[in-house]
């Protein structure tokens, strides 16, 4: 799990003949990494066979497609029409998750040449680094739990928690911002490490297994969190449905190009780049970052060189828990700045997607935040596809799993390709069960 | 690794298990303790409320209780009694034997007071009579969906893989018993095709855990992810502009005989749909076949120490197909089951049951009577928990919601008696 991209090419089997000019050498040594199941393009191929996944999907559900289908059975001619009618539809379901999430060419060409519309065109880009900034804080919360060797499945729990935690803080308290935004962060950051003490605490100190005390925990928070929004201290006053106070506008995260120009972008993005330099740091710089890596890539080694195991247990969940905490704290802040009793639940609970976007970032910050662009690309992507096509926003949801299930299993990737091994031995994670 | 693990805990066993029971008491006495001051002190408004027994979907029962009526504050004094005197004698005695057993009946008493106490409390709309006929036959509908589930974990979980897709099993199950049973109006046809595409979301399962020994739980999450995802993407496709594929008619009960018109015990467990019936087979053939056939020796034996169910001659690969997929028509078969009470196909109806029945399996020692015992306990707290909002209790229920999860995770931390898995539950096998 401790695995590092390789820097160069090590010595081995497939390692191109040593001749020739240094450009020529170079192209050959890129196109043996790039040909053989390296992580980074096992990640890539993943992503294609996820996609197909969704275009199989689409052409096997959408009845004008079925009905192209239908056709040829009178008539051969059909079948050209049929092909097309696919393509069509799969193209436009694709073209629209791109326009809805990263640029629109027209609207983009329209406000180069005029120079008007910027916000217009601005709002796809903007929307998706507004969804991956929680989406990335939590996913390295996710990661560095991976890196151990623990699954923190209840990351959606501490966010809830963390988020409801630090809206109380935003909301109940008045104070100026310079000490209100650090105290709501700190709220939420707290609230999240509180719900993720727990199954640490059980994990080291009983052997509880931390996927069910996790998973069990997400229920237990849902149902708070249905309290919460409906006790009389923190229900926005006035109200009988289940929404809570709204943050003090000095407890926000203020939208990064202004309020006046629509584009929800917020300062949030400056606390997951803290999360991402920090989490580097943890996991490459510190020592303690090291005995994480230890313990998750070998714990009989990890025990025996001394690593106090039981606060490795209990420190990473306090960590993983924090950054739950925190993301989910970012979430209300930028976004809706309060909280209702549908918070982070269905297609919104990001500590799901967490763990996805991990798996696919290989555990590593930087893997982390592209694998969170994405992620986040094709869910607001995907709420502009069902818009203009009428394809259900679920697709992205079940594209994503897909990309997942591939990227867990890179020995498939690899038969289905016919890739080379890879220079560096590919890294699965850690299999083990219930009692370890 | 996990030699390592179990090492400690086989020698200090004797002196863990005596401070479990204990610890396990403790608890007992807490919930007796609470009941008694809390629903039998505590409230003082109208101390009268009645059972009724009203024979329910039986047309000319011949028998007809009509309704006790008690003394609810003195029930609930005596009941928590009960539980306190439960507990002393498990601190006292601490017998080997029937721990686990004795809290099921101090839960299901506490659940009984606590409904009590919510018969006689103020509210809105008074209610002062619990129906207790209507309270199980309404629970068994979620007991016998946490049955199927906590079975097909039995049969995964035994032969060494962990199936945390239970609760999309549900979902597939659910959602293509709702298409077949609208179109064919048949819950036979249903049943099979939830046997079917359970069955192969274990074989899929069992394809990635087995073939390239990915991650079990990995792989069971992100199954559930994608069936939830993919069942809301075909909602949304197929049953809204098709509404007549989801009809949702509910399967009819079958009465037998003589049996079904037993007072309040008839109605629960003799009038019931084919898939009750179904299920009370199925609990008995898979102890059955677990426990007392070689098959099932040799699924034991894959399940606790692969490496030597090899060395004796025992397909340790096959038997994990075998099993998984078996698992897999199980759980589909309780989403058919589940749509077969509840209705028309929703999204997120099946709302985390698939996880419940998990914990029901864990709480039940991954045996199908200890599943079965806590399916039941479960069922009743969460059809309860939701089933309360009628009466009115001044108490929050979102914290009685949380009830199953939480016993489960102190079932786990091992608070509440101690649970062992199979050794290899969950462990890859590498063949060498």
């Amino acid at each position: 799990m401790s695995e590092i991209a390789p820097a160069e090419i090590p010595q081995g089997s497939n390692e191109p003949v040593d001749e020739g000019p240094v450009w020529a050498r170079r192209t050959s040594a890129l196109w043996v990494r790039y040909t053989s199941s390296s992580p980074i393009v096992i990640a890539a191929l993943a992503v294609f066979l996820g996609l197909v996944f969704g275009a199989i999907i689409i052409a096997t559900t959408t009845p004008a497609v079925l009905d192209a289908w239908r056709s040829i059975f009178h008539h051969w001619s059909g079948l050209p029409v049929a092909i097309k009618v696919t393509f069509d539809n799969v193209g436009s379901a694709y073209r629209a998750i791109f326009t809805g999430s990263v640029v629109d060419p027209q609207g983009f060409w329209h406000s180069l040449t005029t120079g008007k519309g910027w916000p217009n065109t601005l709002t796809p880009i903007s929307e998706t680094f507004t969804y991956a900034t929680p989406l990335v804080i939590v996913s390295i919360g996710v990661g560095i739990a991976f890196q151990t060797g623990l699954f923190n499945i209840g990351a959606n729990g501490q966010a809830v928690i963390g988020g409801i935690a630090g809206a109380a803080v935003g909301s109940m308290l008045h104070l100026p911002t310079i000490l209100h935004l650090p105290l709501t962060l700190l709220g939420g950051i707290a609230g999240g490490m509180l719900c993720g003490a727990l199954p640490g605490v059980l994990k080291a100190y009983t052997g509880a297994h931390e996927v069910i005390v996790t998973l069990m925990f997400n229920y237990v928070t849902y149902a708070f969190l249905l309290y919460a929004v409906l006790s009389t201290p923190f229900q926005q006053p006035g109200q009988s449905n289940d929404i809570g106070r709204t943050m003090d506008p000095s407890a926000i995260l203020a939208p990064l190009f202004g309020t006046k120009s629509g584009l929800r972008v917020s300062y949030g993005v400056f606390v997951a780049a803290a999360v991402v330099v920090f989490a580097w740091w943890l996991l490459d710089r510190s020592s303690m970052g090291f005995d994480f890596r230890v313990t998750g890539a070998n714990p009989a080694a990890a025990r025996a060189s001394g690593i106090n195991g039981r606060r490795v247990i209990v420190v990473v969940f306090l960590i993983s828990g924090g950054l739950a905490g925190l993301a989910g704290l970012v979430q209300v802040a930028s976004t809706t700045h309060y909280i209702d009793g549908g918070f982070l639940i269905g297609n919104a609970g990001i500590g799901f997607t967490a763990i996805t976007v991990a798996l696919l970032g290989r555990n590593r910050p930087m893997g982390i935040v592209w694998a969170s662009l994405l992620f986040a690309a094709l869910g607001v992507g995907g709420r502009n596809m069902q818009a203009s096509t009428g394809i259900p926003l679920d697709l992205a949801t079940v594209i994503q799993s897909a990309i997942v299930l591939f990227v867990a299993t890179p020995v498939l990737v690899k038969e289905i390709f016919r890739l080379r091994a890879a220079p560096t031995a590919t890294v699965q994670l850690a299999t083990k069960g219930w009692g370890s | 690794m996990s030699l390592v693990s179990t090492t400690p805990v086989a020698t200090t066993t004797p002196i863990i298990k005596s401070a479990r029971t204990r610890v396990i008491a403790v608890i007992m006495a807490v919930i007796g303790l609470f009941s008694f001051v809390v629903f039998g002190l505590g409230s003082t408004v109208r101390s009268h409320a009645a059972l009724s027994f009203t024979p329910l979907n039986l047309v000319n029962a011949p028998w007809h209780l009509g309704s006790l009526t008690v003394a609810t504050r003195w029930t609930d004094i005596v009941l928590s009694l009960i539980i306190v005197a439960l507990a002393a004698e498990v601190f006292i005695r601490q017998p080997s034997r029937g721990v686990m057993p004795r809290f099921g009946i101090a839960a299901i008493l506490f659940l009984v007071t606590l409904l009590f106490w919510a018969a006689r409390t103020d509210g809105p709309s008074q209610v002062n009579s619990v129906n207790v006929t209507s309270i199980l036959v309404g629970c068994s509908a979620t007991v016998m969906v946490l049955v199927f589930g906590s079975l097909s974990g039995v049969m995964c979980e035994r032969a060494g893989v962990v199936n945390i897709a239970i609760e999309g099993q549900f979902i597939a199950g659910a959602f293509l018993g709702s298409m077949i049973a609208s179109t064919t109006g048949n819950f036979f046809y249903a049943a099979i095709a939830g046997a079917v595409v359970g069955g192969l979301i274990g074989l899929v399962l069992a394809f990635f855990a087995l073939r390239y020994q990915s991650d079990q739980i990995i792989v069971g999450i992100v199954l559930v992810t994608m069936l939830s995802s993919l069942s809301s993407y075909l909602n949304l496709q197929v049953f809204t502009p098709f509404p007549n594929f989801n009809t949702g008619n509910l399967a009819s009960n079958l009465a037998i005989p003589i049996l079904s018109k037993i007072p309040i015990i008839g109605p629960v467990l003799f009038n019931q749909s084919a898939f009750f019936y179904l299920m009370i087979v199925l609990v008995a053939v898979v102890s059955f076949a677990l426990f007392k056939t070689r098959y099932g020796l040799h699924v034991r034996a894959v399940g606790e120490h692969p490496r030597a169910a090899a060395t004796v001659g025992i397909n340790v690969v096959r038997v994990r197909y075998i099993n998984v997929v078996l698992g897999g028509a199980i759980a589909g078969i309780g989403g058919v089951a589940f749509m077969a009470t509840q209705g028309q196909f929703q999204v997120g109806y099946t709302s985390g049951l698939g996880y419940i029945a998990l914990a029901a399996l864990i709480f039940g020692r991954w045996r199908p009577s200890g599943a079965v015992v806590a399916s039941i306990i479960f069922g009743l707290t969460v059809y309860l928990s939701y089933e309360l909002v009628t009466y009115q209790v001044p108490v929050s229920l979102y914290f009685l919601q949380m009830i199953p999860y939480l016993i489960t995770i102190g079932v786990v931390a091992g608070l509440i008696g101690r649970v062992r898995p199979p050794a290899a539950d969950g462990q890859p096998y590498l063949r060498d």
